[in-house]
């Protein structure tokens, strides 16, 4: 019966082709603009890491200027990242399963050929935890030792592109770069990795490629690295580099690993003991406000999604809803203007269960016909999003993932559905003799 | 005679007129709100921002030579490089920044009117070697420019700086200074250590961040030798019509000078460009969405003024035989189309504020202002007579094909 209902529709559609063609265009349009924002709100919307979201932690502590909030509009906030002198001495905890301080910078790099012009390349300065922090995967090799955390060795991680350009993409571990004054050996080369958004470092560019190049922390001091994210002050301080490491002024970022409640409770506690210390030593004047913030709560807070975003989600959905609506209005009239000939049907004996489920198997197959026409004309509009959005050289950020595709396709299927819904009522429920005294 | 007639029929046939009635009704809501968005962008990117943008270019500079680690070299250097850059065809002024105006990234501290009680304001800074003022083409407006002395270190052993002499924009001054006696004050930091003497007032100028709404147009120069030696900056104005060969042709001649660092050179409309890019890119999906919409409701509307003719073939007929004219008929269908856009004008008035007030809400942040602006009725106005032309419009070819009908229809059985 299906088949033959599906028979019946197929042979409508075709009976008045630009009608036809008109429905399909009319409900893939509204598919394709509301698939292409629905895209682009996940991917920046949607949870980094899954599988260990809930585990990691951003670490804040409030070292704020006593007279002063660190945000007057949030007066409870405490200040987003932290000073260098506080990361540091979080490293000494030995409760989470990871941790990491860090800060992004820019370094020199030389290449080995002669021909080739020196770069910037941006650079992640942090402890060997962070790969495994975040899941960075590895090609070759793998982060550096315990001892390169302890006291400064030269060793650096590569990502992919960067160990394209130097190396040609072979393995380089245990190879030579040159980066600023002195020669830094590979460890490890990192796999193509691009999480979005940026999470463990959201400010600036929240969408960017993760760093090009890896080194440990504990060259800080020794050559002298200058965060080349955000650096907030509130109290001034000599003109020395070390001058800078012990001051109240916060840039460094610290993400945390804790596996379940109890070690949670402990490193809580932990951190409260450490800020209570400082508070002895005279810092540390505001109310205690130490925060554990998981992915999720981190990224609200940050407001990761751009309100634009938000904006074109709403209006592209209703886009949506205005093409049902005109989808419903042309089906009507087609379905009433064929009221003789379903007269006749009636007559003959189909029941009204029948015209209906016929008609609405019509209305079906312009949502399915929509639906696909719909969603691979979203492939091109998002890539049309982005251009417009993003400049040329930023790395291709939003992409079509087929749960978002298949929810596409699901979406013209309730779409025709419910505009299918009214009209196949409205038509099966011609009276049969109507139409045959007319003739 | 028309208007009972048309209004009886739309009863009858009520279904499909009002989802034709709801159909325009949010197209006016959304299309007015979108319009509203693109307009309220386009102000804020095309507004004056004070420099001669038209004509600057911005040169970054990353050294990595070992020589630039010394500060001494790091000036002489910079001397240098601005000496020939001044000396290029084509190149009217050129001065060394600590920060690219409009570009997104610099640096803010905090003033306030010297004594004053209570927390300093926001206040962006760019620090700039000589010829500053001339270089961005802001406008002084009142007191005087830096001095030649004026451009060195202000910074002592404390790290404070002490009666900096500062150009301020007209907007900064009348924040700290709402009497508008701003010129010759002494401000400070919020704990009264650091402080500036305003000796000059520029009409207008914007800092590095155009989109910070709280701080827009709110700037400070400072005379002094900008220090970083991660990045040096310098601005270079070109005289009209020059900017695309000086351009090209300083990027060689600073290499030349010294290939030590990584040269870059940008127009400032580039970067003006980059940090509007998702609003630029907004304006443009905003107008695609606009037009989309108005298309698919314009074929909506034929759409059904089509059945409508085709189902009344008779009747028109009949109309026609009994000596109804074809403006008669013309205007039969017009009248209607003109009644169902017109209630759903009137119910999209409702929602296009409906729609506003929860966008308002939804990107509201606490402390900025909201990305979506309030609609006004001048707007609301406009759309409404966008949305009634294109209804009618798109009523108008089967309107016209109704008057074709010919009264010997009317004989006709089937």
């Amino acid at each position: 019966m299906l088949a033959y209902h599906l028979r019946i529709a197929a042979k409508s559609l075709r009976r008045t082709p630009v009608l036809s063609a008109l429905l399909v265009v009319g409900i893939a349009l509204g598919i394709a603009v509301s698939t292409a924002f629905v895209a682009a709100y996940h991917t920046v919307a949607k949870d980094p890491i899954p599988s260990k979201s809930d585990k990691l932690f951003y670490v804040t502590l409030d070292s704020w200027n006593p007279e002063r909030p660190w945000d007057d509009d949030h007066p409870k906030d405490p200040p987003n990242q932290l000073t260098y002198r506080d990361a540091v001495s979080l490293m000494a905890s030995t409760i989470p399963t990871r941790h990491t301080a860090m800060f992004k910078t820019e370094l020199t790099v030389f290449p080995t050929t002669r021909e080739e012009r020196p770069f910037r390349a941006r650079t992640r300065v942090t402890f060997r935890d962070f790969f495994g922090l975040f899941d960075a995967p590895f090609q070759y090799g793998g982060e550096w030792g315990k001892d390169a955390d302890a006291a400064p060795q030269a060793v650096v991680v590569l990502d992919h592109e960067t160990n394209q350009k130097l190396f040609g993409g072979r393995n380089s571990v245990g190879k030579q770069v040159r980066i600023e004054d002195r020669n830094f050996t590979v460890t490890g080369v990192l796999a193509p990795w691009y999480p979005k958004p940026k999470y463990y470092d959201p400010h600036n560019d929240s969408f960017e490629t993760p760093e090009e190049i890896y080194v440990p922390f504990r060259w800080t001091l020794p050559m002298k690295f200058v965060t080349s994210g955000n650096t907030s002050g509130w109290k001034s301080y000599g003109p020395d580099f070390e001058d800078k490491l012990e001051s109240e002024s916060v840039w460094v970022q610290f993400w945390a690993e804790l596996d379940n409640a109890r070690q949670r409770e402990t490193y809580e506690s932990w951190l409260a003991g450490y800020v209570g210390e400082q508070k002895k030593l005279g810092r540390f004047a505001r109310p205690l406000n130490n925060r554990l913030w998981d992915v999720k709560a981190w990224l609200d807070w940050v407001q990761i999604v751009p309100r634009s975003t938000k904006t074109m989600l709403v209006i592209s959905l209703l886009f949506l809803v205005v093409s049902s609506v005109n989808l419903i209005g042309i089906l009507l009239g087609k379905f009433l203007a064929r009221s003789p000939e379903v007269g006749v049907r009636r007559a003959l004996g189909a029941s009204r269960r029948h015209v209906f489920l016929q008609h609405l198997l019509e209305c079906e197959l312009v949502g399915l016909l929509g639906g696909a026409v719909g969603v691979l004309a979203a492939l091109p509009l998002l890539h049309g999003i982005e251009r417009l959005t993003r400049s040329p050289d930023d790395p291709q950020l939003l992409q079509l993932e087929l749960p978002i595709l298949a929810a596409g396709i699901v979406l013209a299927l309730i779409a025709g559905l419910v505009a299918g819904i009214y009209p196949a009522w409205r038509i099966c429920r011609i009276p049969p003799a109507a139409h045959l005294k007319a003739q | 005679m028309e208007l009972g007639p048309v209004f009886r029929a739309l009863i009858h046939n009520r279904a499909r007129f009002l989802l034709i009635t709801l159909e325009v009704a949010l197209t006016l809501a959304i299309v007015v709100n979108c319009i509203n968005m693109v307009l309220d962008l386009r102000g804020k990117v095309l507004r004056p921002s004070g420099y001669d943008e038209a004509n600057l270019l911005v040169v970054t500079l990353e050294p990595f030579a070992p020589a630039y680690n010394d500060t001494e070299y790091l000036h002489s250097a910079r001397q240098r490089d601005l000496e020939r850059l001044r000396a290029f065809p084509g190149v009217r002024a050129a001065t060394a920044v600590s920060a690219v105006p409009l570009s997104g990234g610099g640096s803010a501290s905090g003033r306030k009117v010297e004594g004053a009680k209570g927390d300093s304001v926001p206040a962006p800074y760019f620090e700039v070697s000589d010829q500053a003022i001339d270089t961005f083409g802001v406008k002084l407006v009142a007191g005087r420019n830096f001095e030649p002395g004026e451009h060195r270190d202000w910074f002592d052993a404390d790290g404070e700086e002490h009666d900096r002499p500062a150009i301020v924009s007209q907007k900064f001054a009348d924040k700290l200074f709402p009497n508008g006696d701003a010129l010759g004050k002494r401000i400070t930091n919020s704990k009264g250590l650091s402080s500036d003497i305003i000796v000059g007032i520029v009409e207008t100028m914007f800092n590095s961040w155009p989109q910070a709404d709280s701080i827009s147009g709110h700037a400070m120069l400072l005379p002094g030798r900008p220090e970083d030696k991660r990045f040096i900056l310098y601005m270079v104005r070109a005289e009209p019509g020059a900017r695309a060969a000086v351009q090209k042709g300083i990027e060689d001649t600073l290499l030349k000078i010294d290939s030590g660092r990584i040269v870059r050179v940008r127009t400032l409309e580039e970067v003006k460009a980059r940090t509007y890019g998702s609003e630029l890119g907004l304006i443009k999906i905003l107008s695609g969405v606009v037009i989309l919409l108005v298309a698919v409701t314009a074929f909506g509307i034929v759409g059904l003024t089509s059945f409508s003719v085709n189902q009344r073939r008779r009747q028109i007929g009949t109309r026609r035989a009994l000596g109804a004219t074809r403006q008669d008929i013309l205007r039969y269908f017009l009248l209607e189309n003109w009644l169902v856009t017109g209630s759903g004008l009137a119910l999209g008035l409702g929602l296009a504020w409906a729609l506003n007030y929860t966008l308002v809400r939804m990107t509201t942040v606490v402390g900025a202002s909201a990305a979506v602006p309030k609609l006004d009725w001048g707007l609301l106005a406009g759309g409404m007579v966008l949305l009634w032309v294109s209804g009618l419009l798109a009523a108008l070819a089967p309107a016209l094909r109704a008057t074709r009908v010919a009264p010997v229809v009317a004989t006709r059985t089937v």
